[in-house]
């Protein structure tokens, strides 16, 4: 009531062609899904839209699937589906406790993961684990599907790879054996918090050795970035104190970090040393 | 059979009252069900159809002077009615609490980004939203100071050019002498403390809605907690008697002192624009604009030295304060006087030199937050006396009750306490209860490791009503109807404290002897008489002393016409939980008592006014009477310091208190609890951010953060010692604010004690506690 | 754009612009005061409704996006067994102050108590933090909230140890 929020055309395809063609005919159209960031940021006058494309109730968008050799989630899925999901706690715990730290209840009963990928925030509490899972983005256009893999998708400070009539479809995770992972989020407080900086290692040690490992990070640059140095520093070692210190080390050196109301740099490169630590331990099974 | 309607003796009848039937009991709120089911009303709630909407327009410069306000774009919008400015004050444009140094409306300057400039009518929010956008100001930028230790020394950039100085006010108290106290110490400390800014968060906005010509007068019901005081602002501003104006206090969405700068402010700007258009107008506030232009808890500097003798006594303190007040003076002058009259703790100091400053800058104006002053000084006061404690090899809780303020002691303003000083008692049991020598001990042996553990105190004392001779007083009305129900007036308003629908319920009904469910209070009115403020923990402690009196006067009176109508003593009478016995036998009902009062011609209203004796205090020398009695509390709080990312986590919270008598238990555990809540959202996250050019950056809830669930550590119960005082309500003292006071203090001091460094500057976010701690981790 | 859903058990339909937000819908067309106007931006929680059942911040739903929903504020459950028994704890432990946040914390609260119930699981005191955190209380009930709870659920699934 006391926002502003600009007159604008809504439209609810029931399906996903029909959602592409309204995004092409109209101009300045946008996809809606959740809205619990988008709907703020035209409040704020950030963002200028003439028609929103609501999205959530396409069926191809929707749901979390078990195919064998990958899991696929719909766009559409809500975050607390994906927390309630036996699929995403049995085979992607990261992204479980990830999506675990975001927002409250409310939020996440209303937000959807492919809100939180699209909207492209630095803080994304989803990116890090996919990337991590070296996760695979299906996006469809009017020249059909293509696969963006999710290290190529952030392409800038709140800018995807998607073209303006795209629409990110599912997110897929092959299915693979890790045995280990940690998600070690600060923020502000204690709950329902944006981060200051947040890490995701998954790992896979053998007898001792790490045969492999991935480490992503937010909040430490203008788009939610893999460590592949710090990764490159742990792969193929045996598991010690120093390799974590040494892991953690490059970390610091790969983020590019700013100042904001939320933190200052010189902190968020401390932490991305300090977190790091504590995500490889863990990961690494020495915590 | 004498009527007795004196106040003293009635006051003094029921603080020796020792079996109680519902006062000393924690009896359920009687507004928890309409507020669960949604049925309690919010200003807003009261909106109807046809109602017109306004907003402010505010400035977008830190200190310009104002060539031109051009609304004409606004006005193009057929729905927009309206742009109000100074122009448009019928009455007087200064709306200034302590010094009249701040208008309604900006009028030749703005001095902050996001003070009011227009008002701005229209037919519905959208318009009113867009047009607020267009009302333009030309100005004439002027240099803006932001650092209050810088304006208080430049001459050449005034924020108020009369005055011919930045310093809005001074205060200072003298005790004996400093020099020769110094001389005597064995050990001192002498450190700058700095505290911050700190955002209401109440979570309603502001807002009022002025309706005209209801009873054939000004109504404005409004976020305000004081509804006498609105009424005095909005006749001024409107030119009319007080008596044409009503406001109502409905129920508040949490105030905590900042509704009680801004509520008369919302209520006269929305009565303006009610006064022109002849319509009701809704005047609210975004969050943003909440944010942008509602004073703050003060941000200070404050340097104090002080000294103690090897025997572990005090001998001298020695204090500045600098209040930075923003651009106006606000309540900073009261606030500062607080600060002044607090800056020792309650400790008894033989000598004592303390200046106050409160200093004009281009930013938000500082105000009234729960402790009002006394959390930055008692943070400076409480970090000293540890440090004292530390070089003199005591125990921090030993050192403090050697020189705990006792009943004969004298305060550092010369002012000689009489009774009701209970902290000494207090601090005895906490230290007791909460295992402190062996937690203190055990904690200082582990300090190794990544998260470390400590246990800090801090002691705090607040002075009850308002600081030095400024007139106080009491006041209510009390109307028994014929069916024996009871309605109970005060201009007390109900902001979540609780009072009228707990602790005023109870004491009328233990007073009366009638049945609690047959009380009703009606709060928050201007028809009730001027009961003062709900602020300075009054709401019960001062509020509800008019109450005592009222009940007290028709309690007497039925006494008297049951005696006389009996032929009995008037020891031979009681009225208890709704039954009138005399002699050994029950006469009747409540009901029946009230219907045979009735018959007889026993008057059954009664107003109950009192005024609160105080002494004098001297400006010139610094010395005399500062409160008519003191409320204290003792808080023991354990932290876990994780010194890889400076996270500070409060695990354990233990209070005592010495508040006088306790009406009712849980109540006061809840404002023990929420202050307690709000004391950690201050003292380790809460930090306003402000641009170059004076904007709050983080004006909204996402960039703003205030406590959630997850940060309510674990809070023993509150030990209680029931110092009564003599003049409360059975002898209650003040209660709301206590528990936020001594939190900075007791967190930094257990911090200190986790990691063995002081930090003398809050908030002690992680980053700040990271960045001594990274040493540690080396 | 005519929408249709179901508030409180009763059918409801509206005609509103696009750009209208759930809460407004809510307060200004159809009279329901207990949804309360916060921050407008999901950060305070005090305009949480239940959509189907999940709670949801109104003020960042278009009312279009509800269109088929069914909409649950406090209004609808006075009749309701648990949700009585709820605001009876609430009001024994003094967990309402100022009272602005609690039917938004009372309808979580309720959601939860129900989804507990519903699994036949007892939740942990964390799950119990957890599942306010979205409903910011400035008056500090969350202690006592999280007892209200609490005594709700020893009822229904025995006692917490």
């Amino acid at each position: 009531m006391y926002y502003k929020l600009p007159k604008i055309d809504y439209y609810r395809p029931k399906t996903l062609d029909e959602a592409i063609r309204l995004l092409r005919e109209i101009d300045n159209s946008r996809v809606i899904a959740g809205g619990t960031d988008l709907l703020v940021d035209m409040k704020t006058s950030r963002v200028r839209v003439r028609a929103l494309v609501d999205i959530s109730s396409i069926p191809d968008l929707r749901g979390i699937e078990d195919l064998g050799r990958t899991i696929r989630i719909g766009a559409a899925t809500r975050l607390q589906e994906l927390i309630e999901s036996n699929v995403v706690s049995q085979n992607l715990p990261l992204l479980k406790a990830a999506v675990e730290s975001m927002g409250s209840w409310q939020i996440r009963n209303m937000a959807t993961i492919g809100g939180n990928l699209c909207n492209a925030s630095p803080a994304a509490d989803t990116a890090p684990p996919l990337l991590a899972y070296d996760a695979e983005f299906v996006v469809i256009g009017s020249e059909g599907l293509r696969v963006i893999p999710s290290t190529k998708f952030f392409v800038g400070y709140r800018k995807t790879a998607l073209n303006p009539c795209e629409i990110l479809k599912e997110i897929l995770v092959k299915k693979s054996e890790w045995s280990g992972w940690s998600y070690v989020k600060l923020g502000r407080r204690g709950g329902f918090t944006l981060s200051v900086v947040a890490v995701a290692v998954l790992a896979k040690v053998i007898d001792g050795v790490v045969y492999d490992v991935r480490i992503a990070l937010n909040s430490v640059a203008p788009v939610p970035i893999r460590a592949y140095k710090a990764e490159e520093v742990v792969r193929g070692k045996r598991v010690s104190w120093s390799l974590i210190e040494e892991a953690a080390n490059t970390v610091a050196g790969e983020v590019t970090p700013i100042d904001d109301v939320r933190s200052t740099s010189w902190y968020r490169r401390e932490m991305s040393y300090q977190l790091a630590k504590d995500a490889l331990a863990k990961a690494l099974g020495v915590a | 059979m004498i009527v007795v309607e004196d106040p003293r003796t009635l006051i003094r009848r029921w603080l020796s009252a020792e079996s109680c039937i519902v006062v000393g009991k924690s009896i359920e709120r009687s507004d928890s069900l309409e507020k669960a089911l949604g049925r309690a009303r919010f200003v807003e709630d009261y909106l109807e159809e046809g109602y017109l909407f306004a907003r402010l327009a505010l400035a977008k410069a830190p200190h310009a002077r104002i060539k031109k306000i051009d609304y004409s774009k606004a006005l193009e919008d057929p729905k927009v009615l309206r742009v109000f400015t100074y122009r448009d004050i019928p009455g007087e444009n200064q709306v200034g609490y302590a010094v009249p140094d701040q208008p309604l409306l900006a009028e030749g300057k703005v001095r902050y980004y996001g003070e009011a400039v227009a008002v701005v009518v229209g037919k519905d929010p959208d318009s009113v939203n867009s047009a607020v956008e267009n009302v333009f100001l030309e100005i004439e930028p002027l240099p803006a100071l932001f650092d209050p230790l810088e304006a208080m020394e430049r001459g050449d950039i005034l924020i108020h050019e009369s005055l011919g100085s930045n310093i809005a006010f001074r205060t200072k108290v003298r005790k004996g002498d400093v020099e020769e106290g110094f001389s005597k110490a064995d050990v001192v400390v002498e450190n700058t403390y700095r505290t911050h800014h700190q955002e209401h968060v109440y979570l309603e906005p502001e807002a009022a809605l002025a309706i005209p010509d209801l009873e054939n007068r000004m109504t404005v019901i409004a976020t305000i907690q004081y509804p006498h005081l609105g009424q005095k602002i909005v006749s001024k501003v409107l030119g009319l008697p007080s008596s044409y104006i009503k406001i109502i206090a409905p129920y508040i969405g949490g105030g905590f002192g900042g509704k009680d700068d801004e509520g008369p402010l919302v209520a006269a700007r929305a009565a303006l624009a009610a006064y022109h258009l002849r319509r009701p107008v809704l005047l609210y506030y975004t969050r943003e604009d909440s944010i942008q232009t509602h004073p703050k808890r003060e941000a200070t500097v404050i340097k104090y030295k002080s000294g103690a003798s090897k025997d572990g006594k005090l001998t001298a303190i020695e204090v500045t304060i600098i209040h930075d007040s923003g651009a106006y003076a606000n309540r900073g002058p009261f606030i500062l006087w607080r600060a002044t009259m607090h800056a020792s703790g309650p400790y008894y100091v033989p000598n004592a030199k303390v200046d106050g400053y409160c200093v004009y800058t281009n930013k938000v104006p500082q105000g009234s937050f729960r402790g009002f002053g006394n959390p930055s000084v008692q943070f400076a006061a409480e970090s000293q006396m540890d440090q004292l404690a530390e070089k003199l090899g005591l125990d921090p809780v030993e050192f403090r009750l050697n020189n705990m303020l006792r009943v004969g002691s004298d305060t550092i303003t010369g002012q000689v306490l009489t009774s009701s000083v209970g902290i000494h008692e207090a601090l005895k049991k906490l230290s007791a209860v909460s295992n402190w020598r062996v937690k203190r001990l055990e904690y200082s042996e582990r300090r190794t490791g990544r998260t470390r553990r400590g246990i800090g105190v801090a002691v705090a004392w607040h002075g009850n009503s308002t600081s030095r001779a400024v007139p106080d007083w009491s006041n209510s009305y009390i109307h028994i109807s014929r069916d024996g129900s009871v309605n109970v007036y005060t201009g007390i308003v109900e902001m979540g404290q609780g009072s009228p629908s707990s602790s005023h319920r109870q004491l009328v009904s233990e007073i009366l002897g009638c049945p609690i469910d047959k009380v009703k209070v009606v709060f928050g009115t201007t028809d009730a008489p001027d009961t003062g403020a709900t602020h300075a923990s009054r709401g019960t402690s001062v509020g509800a002393i008019g109450i005592v009196v009222a009940a007290g006067r028709i309690r007497s009176r039925l006494e008297s016409f049951l005696s006389e109508y009996y032929n009995v003593q008037r020891e031979e009478i009681k009225i208890s939980d709704g039954v009138v016995i005399v002699g050994n036998k029950i006469k009747m009902s409540w009901e029946e008592l009230v219907a045979l009062a009735y018959s007889k011609g026993v008057d059954l209203s009664a107003t109950g006014y009192f005024f609160l004796p105080k002494g004098t205090f001297d400006d010139d020398a610094g010395r005399g009477f500062a409160y008519p009695a003191f409320s204290f509390i003792a808080i023991i709080v354990e932290v876990e310091v994780d010194i890889y990312t400076g996270r500070v986590k409060v695990l354990e919270v233990h209070p005592a208190l010495a508040i006088g008598r306790v009406i009712n238990p849980d109540a006061v555990k809840t404002q023990v609890e929420g202050a307690i809540i709000q004391g950690i959202g201050y003292t380790l996250m809460e930090k306003l951010v402000f641009a170059d050019d004076g904007r709050i950056v983080n004006d909204n809830l996402t960039d703003y953060v205030i406590p959630t669930s997850h940060e309510t550590p674990v809070i023993r119960n509150a030990i209680f010692v029931e110092d009564v005082w003599d003049y409360g309500p059975f002898g209650a003292k003040g209660v709301g604010e206590m528990a936020f006071i001594p939190m900075p203090a007791a967190i930094a001091n257990a911090v200190s004690h986790a990691l063995g460094v002081r930090i003398t500057e809050l908030p002690l976010t992680p980053e700040k506690v990271y960045s001594i701690t990274k040493q540690l981790v080396g | 754009m005519r929408v249709n859903f179901t508030l409180n058990g009763n059918r409801v339909e509206v005609d509103v612009e696009p750009n209208e937000i759930l809460l407004d819908t809510l307060r200004l067309r159809l009279g329901v005061k207990s949804v309360k106007r916060g921050c407008e931006r999901g950060e305070c929680g005090a305009c949480t409704v239940l959509v189907n059942g999940k709670p949801a911040v109104s003020c960042l739903l278009l009312t279009v996006q509800v269109d088929g929903s069914e909409i649950t504020t406090v209004e609808g459950l006075y009749s309701d067994h648990l949700f009585g028994e709820l605001v009876e704890e609430f009001s024994k432990n003094f967990a309402v102050q100022c009272g602005y946040c609690t039917p938004a914390m009372l309808l979580t609260a309720y959601a939860f108590l129900n989804e507990a119930l519903r699994k036949l699981l007892k939740p942990s005191k964390e799950d119990i933090v957890k599942a306010i955190e979205g409903n910011l209380c400035r008056c500090g009930t969350y202690p006592r909230v999280v007892r209200a709870i609490t005594e709700v659920l020893e009822r229904k699934l025995g006692k917490y140890g």
